[in-house]
């Protein structure tokens, strides 16, 4: 293990259990210290962002460099990620043109893939009975009908049989959904540890 | 006429047809407006993280005069910038000590987070559920009721216990009970991602209902209905 690896563990080491300190012992000066090392990471993640975009750009002027197939559409990013963050800096997020982009360009488009997904979910759901007809399938299209179906807007009165499907389901779901979050956090738990035991380092201490 | 509110909403308009034409086929109109809100999303993000981020960090280097606050400003800048080290594979090991740092804070957070606002919080709950003191209500409904959360909840776990012994023919093979519990938590998880599949196509469904809606207000002052 060389030096630099050695100390990098080290300070991942240090700084996770100072961190993991302040949250269980809210002692001021462990929690002023968690806040400052807390703040760090946030401004390195920052940069990290600043950096990925800049790969971004990088990796698109690249391909149009090379008049790889598609890099037209490349245009459009680079323009249009360099104009929108330029004038951002210079006149600040608020500024109407950029809420403009949020508006017109971003909110509009994520809004419109997601509608999209509807499209794309009901014929997931409809191949699903292709790919495998287990009773976990079944169950799960029977649910998804029945849960829909008693959602959905209807012009007679179903209260009753509506209020059952969902109660029914609803409570399954949520010990289902109790344990998936257990998994979870069970999950990262052990990752974390492994972090902060030095057994994983992500960050190049090989 | 062309007050920003209707250039907004012609814009949205055309990205919608555009986005909407995906349904005919993938196409290069298609492709271009997701090209377009790669770009435009990733510009407003990097200009966010540097208005609230970067920016007054800056600030505090070219104009503070106290040195502490010079130094808690300028070193997560330095770690930051030595973060593009990481770009050429012959200078990275700059970029490991930021990345230390990052990670160790970020592991601890999640740590901290998975145990204080998952672990306890939900374990507390599935416990409170059969709780029939807790509750005023009909207490046998209630039992009942957290009853079957808590089964969810445990045989759902016990779906995810992968450890097996091995078969006379040497493939893994799990205990019979135990594959018997987990053959009754994957029917719970197929209700649950069934549940879950149902709320997510609602969202979908709503978000298509709202884009057609605000295709049909933008045009309809001129097709007059």
């Amino acid at each position: 293990m060389r030096v630099t690896a050695i100390l990098t563990t080290a300070l991942a080491m240090a700084v996770a259990f100072i961190v993991l300190l302040g949250f269980f012992f809210p002692v001021p000066a462990l929690l002023e210290l968690r806040a400052i090392l807390t703040n760090w990471a946030m401004t390195i993640g920052g940069m990290a962002v600043f950096i990925g975009v800049l790969n971004l750009v990088a990796v698109h002027i690249g391909k149009i460099q090379k008049r790889q197939k598609g890099s037209e559409l490349g245009v459009i990013l680079v323009f249009s990620l360099l104009s929108v963050f330029t004038y951002g800096v210079l006149f600040g997020v608020e500024d109407p043109l950029m809420q403009m982009t949020m508006n017109a360009v971003i909110a509009p488009v994520e809004a419109a893939l997601m509608a999209l997904l509807v499209v794309t979910l009901t014929y997931t759901g409809i191949r699903l009975l292709r790919w495998r007809r287990d009773l976990a399938a079944i169950l799960f299209l029977a649910v998804v009908v029945l849960f829909l179906a008693a959602m959905a807007p209807k012009p007679f009165d179903n209260g009753i049989l509506d209020g059952l499907i969902v109660n029914v389901a609803g409570t399954i779901a949520q010990g289902g959904a109790r344990g998936l979050l257990i998994g979870v956090a069970l999950g990262a738990l052990l990752t974390g540890l492994r972090v902060m035991f030095g057994i994983d380092r992500p960050y190049g201490g090989d | 006429m062309f007050t920003l509110d209707f250039i907004s909403g012609l814009i949205g308009f055309i990205l919608t047809l555009l986005i909407f034409s995906y349904l005919i086929n993938d196409n290069p109109l298609f492709r271009m407006a997701v090209y377009l809100f790669i770009g435009a999303a990733s510009g407003y993000a990097a200009a966010v993280v540097w208005q609230y981020l970067l920016a007054p960090q800056v600030s505090v280097i070219l104009h503070s005069e106290d040195l502490g606050e010079w130094l808690l400003a300028a070193i997560p800048l330095i770690l930051g910038v030595s973060l593009l080290s990481k770009l050429s594979p012959k200078i990275s090991s700059l970029g490991s000590v930021a990345m230390a740092l990052f990670v160790g804070v970020g592991a601890a957070t999640a740590l901290g987070g998975a145990v204080l606002g998952t672990l306890i919080p939900q374990v507390g709950a599935a416990i409170g559920a059969v709780d029939v003191q807790a509750d005023s209500g009909d207490a046998f409904a209630r039992f009942v009721e957290g009853g079957v959360m808590l089964a969810g909840t445990a045989l759902t776990l016990a779906y995810f216990q992968f450890s097996a012994g091995r078969a006379p023919d040497g493939t893994p093979k799990r205990n019979i009970v135990f594959e018997g519990i987990a053959g009754i938590g994957r029917l719970f998880i197929a209700i649950t991602f069934g549940v879950l599949f149902a709320g997510v196509y609602m969202a979908a469904l709503t978000a298509m209902i709202e884009r057609l809606n605000a295709m049909v207000d933008f045009i309809r002052p001129w097709i007059g209905f």
